[in-house]
């Protein structure tokens, strides 16, 4: 399958790495009750961004026996002990989460003690933290870590807290608190958890409180989203660079100069165009890249007899065609999609590219489920320019399980750079373009459909 | 004409240009034509899947009525293409100039009842407010030829590009009926543009050579015509189907 021909060679060095695929990871270990959780949610609240996450150990508990379970009920189950967690799974997400990749988290249910069927996913963050009493624990999970915190409080103060969060948010009785405290929890912190302060960058006393401490990871976080994001630009330009050089390849498409063609176009970049008309014009034009897209799809031969009772050897189209709308942009796409498909399945990324440094950003993001199996998938974007959020929206999909060959981009007007770019990095992707525009072309045509 | 109405009707891997010849699913494809003013739709594998649609018996009225509407669409398209255009030169909105055209002459559609009229959804898709005129033609019963029973066109059609609309081309003899009354209207012929689904071999030839200067803008050309004039292998009665199977 992964048979690239003598053609691409050259793409075997175009590489895109988006900003999620360098993934940070921060670990926070310390006793129960010591404000792990809310050192790590004061983190995220003060970053503020949406690929800031925190990643709780207690998903990944092991499933219980069911004599286990007898033995939690009676609070006489260790939950504290390394053996309880389920180190490999966490080992495997924490790996594919570094490399780009979409991990599925399970699911725990601290009523019945085991995993539940479904799970949340999770993709594309660019910092995650890792809070847990053991988060410091596994070795292989160590070497992962760029920031290792250890959190402190007064055993005392443990004890208190604990009791009031199982109480409230748990339904566990005072009693076996107590006794699962100096049965399981004490002895546990001295053998497991004390020891990993020893491996700790950073040790945070009194919890919440230490502005100081938050501070300073928050400032240290700061700087490697700063050096990622400068990364990311970077990379963008440099292959902005080699695309340069190379002609506009076979898989993209321009639509043909028909006489209609550049008659749309003309009404559609008349500034003087009414609204009215130019959603018209606009879903017309679209309804012909998207005709054109679907050539691209797979067909198979088919026999039909017609009323008469002749046979007529045709074609049906084989498997899902299914789209995803880059937003904003691509959801002025979806009137004219659904002429064609009108039960499209569809999805939607959220990428926005940021004023300051023109980096695109992953803001949001819901895909069909099965996306992996249809057979193909339209990327629709009103516009591009250079190409990053077509970039990454692809890689979006890819790490998602689509086939690059199975990925059709479709897009109003595009920058031959942005082209050469997209093309450079997928070369199996095929393209369907409405217009060729001027390099650097702000991006309008959303502003006008959508009239704000 | 005799041989080449009944011969075969060629097949082909059809099939995106990026894939190759041995990887495309074979299908029937429209028959060639050498007429200057005959265009055929380009047999891309997504226009076969459609008429696939519209000739199987098995396909709802639902179904047909939509896929037909999609092969619609993109006749009217190519259609267009025909019509005159100027040149036009633009600022966009970011401040760009930009060298287009501008759509030159007035147009109408005119349909032929009671099938023509199915198309004429297809056509307002792609022009918005564009005037329909109607022409009814029917069998005469005592000569068995084709009668003008009824038209209604825009008064001033003379001056107007005509879109003549009949998706089923057998015979031809309606059409040839019809684009005779457009001409004692006052159309000049090659101001008509003639949209049709599928053809026979044989009508559309002998439509070309009489009226060379119209244009005809075909979705697919057709195997022949059976004992009955039914075009074959066809999809049935398409003003049945659209309108009441």
């Amino acid at each position: 399958m992964e048979s690239v021909s003598p053609l691409y060679s050259l793409s075997a060095e175009v590489r895109y790495a988006p900003p999620w695929q360098d993934l940070s990871i921060i670990g926070i270990a310390g006793s129960s009750g010591s404000g792990k959780s809310s050192v790590a949610m004061e983190i995220v609240k003060s970053l503020n961004l949406p690929w800031v996450v925190i990643l709780v150990m207690d998903s990944f508990y092991k499933t219980l026996t069911s004599e286990q379970h007898h033995k939690a009920h009676a609070n006489e189950y260790d939950f504290d002990c390394p053996e309880s967690i389920d180190f490999d799974v966490l080992v495997e997400t924490l790996r594919d989460l570094k490399k780009g990749k979409k991990a599925n988290i399970p699911i725990y249910s601290f009523t019945e003690h085991q995993r539940q069927p479904n799970t949340t996913a999770l993709y594309s963050p660019r910092v995650m933290i890792l809070e847990g009493i053991l988060a410091l624990h596994d070795p292989r999970i160590v070497e992962m870590l760029d920031v290792k915190i250890f959190v402190e409080a007064d055993m005392d103060i443990c004890l208190g807290r604990r009791i009031l969060r199982d109480v409230r948010e748990r339904g566990r009785d005072i009693e076996g608190i107590i006794k699962q405290w100096f049965e399981f929890v004490k002895p546990s912190y001295t053998r497991f958890v004390e020891p990993q302060r020893h491996i700790s960058d950073i040790i945070i006393p009194r919890g919440i409180e230490n502005t100081t401490a938050i501070d300073m990871v928050v400032k240290h976080i700061q700087r490697k989203l700063q050096e990622k994001s400068d990364n990311h630009t970077e990379a963008l330009r440099n292959l902005g660079l080699i695309a340069a050089e190379v002609e506009l390849p076979s898989n993209v498409h321009v639509l043909p100069s028909t006489p209609q063609f550049i008659g749309m176009n003309t009404i559609l970049q008349t500034p003087e165009t009414e609204q009215e008309d130019y959603i018209f014009y606009f879903d017309r034009l679209v309804s012909i890249l998207i005709e054109k897209a679907l050539d691209m799809t797979s067909y198979v031969s088919a026999n039909v007899e017609t009323p008469q009772g002749n046979t007529y050897a045709g074609l049906h189209p084989k498997g899902i065609v299914s789209a995803v709308a880059i937003l904003r942009g691509g959801s002025c796409m979806e009137t004219a999609l659904k002429r064609s498909i009108p039960d499209c399945i569809t999805g939607r990324v959220l990428i926005q590219t940021n004023e300051s440094n023109d980096e695109p950003e992953l803001h949001y993001l819901k895909l069909p489920s099965q996306i992996e199996e249809h057979a193909t998938v339209i990327l629709m974007d009103s516009q591009m320019s250079s190409g990053g959020a077509a970039l990454m929206a692809v890689r979006v999909l890819i790490d998602h399980g689509v086939e690059q060959g199975k990925i059709v981009f479709v897009t109003c007007a595009a920058g031959e750079r942005g082209l050469k770019r997209l093309t450079a990095v997928y070369p199996r992707i095929n393209v369907i373009v409405g217009r060729i525009e001027e390099e650097g072309e702000p991006r309008w045509i959303e502003k006008r459909y959508f009239g704000c | 004409m005799a041989s080449k109405e009944t011969g075969p009707s060629p097949a082909q891997g059809v099939g995106p240009l990026y894939r190759p010849d041995g990887e495309k699913p074979t299908a029937t494809v429209s028959k060639e034509v050498s007429y200057e003013n005959v265009h055929v739709l380009p047999q891309t594998p997504q226009l076969i899947a459609l008429l696939t649609m519209i000739r199987d018996k098995r396909t709802s009225r639902a179904d047909f009525i939509f896929y037909s509407n999609r092969i619609i669409r993109l006749l009217v398209e190519e259609g267009l293409n025909h019509l005159p255009v100027v040149e036009q030169s633009i600022t966009t909105p970011v401040g760009r100039s930009y060298l287009g055209v501008k759509f030159e002459g007035k147009i109408c559609g005119v349909s032929i009842m009671r099938a023509g009229e199915a198309m004429e959804q297809g056509l307002r898709d792609c022009c918005r407010s564009v005037r329909i005129g109607k022409i009814l033609i029917q069998r005469d019963e005592e000569t068995c030829m084709p009668k003008l029973f009824y038209d209604k066109l825009p008064t001033d059609i003379a001056d107007r590009w005509v879109l003549l609309l009949d998706p089923m081309f057998a015979t031809g003899g309606s059409a040839t009926l019809a684009v005779e009354t457009l001409i004692e209207r006052g159309v000049p012929e090659h101001r008509i543009l003639f949209l049709n689904l599928i053809a026979s071999p044989s009508g559309v030839a002998e439509f070309a050579e009489k009226f060379p200067k119209l244009r005809v803008v075909t979705s697919f050309i057709d195997q022949g015509l059976d004992e009955k004039k039914y075009i074959i292998p066809g999809l049935g009665d398409f003003g049945d189907r659209y309108y009441s199977m």
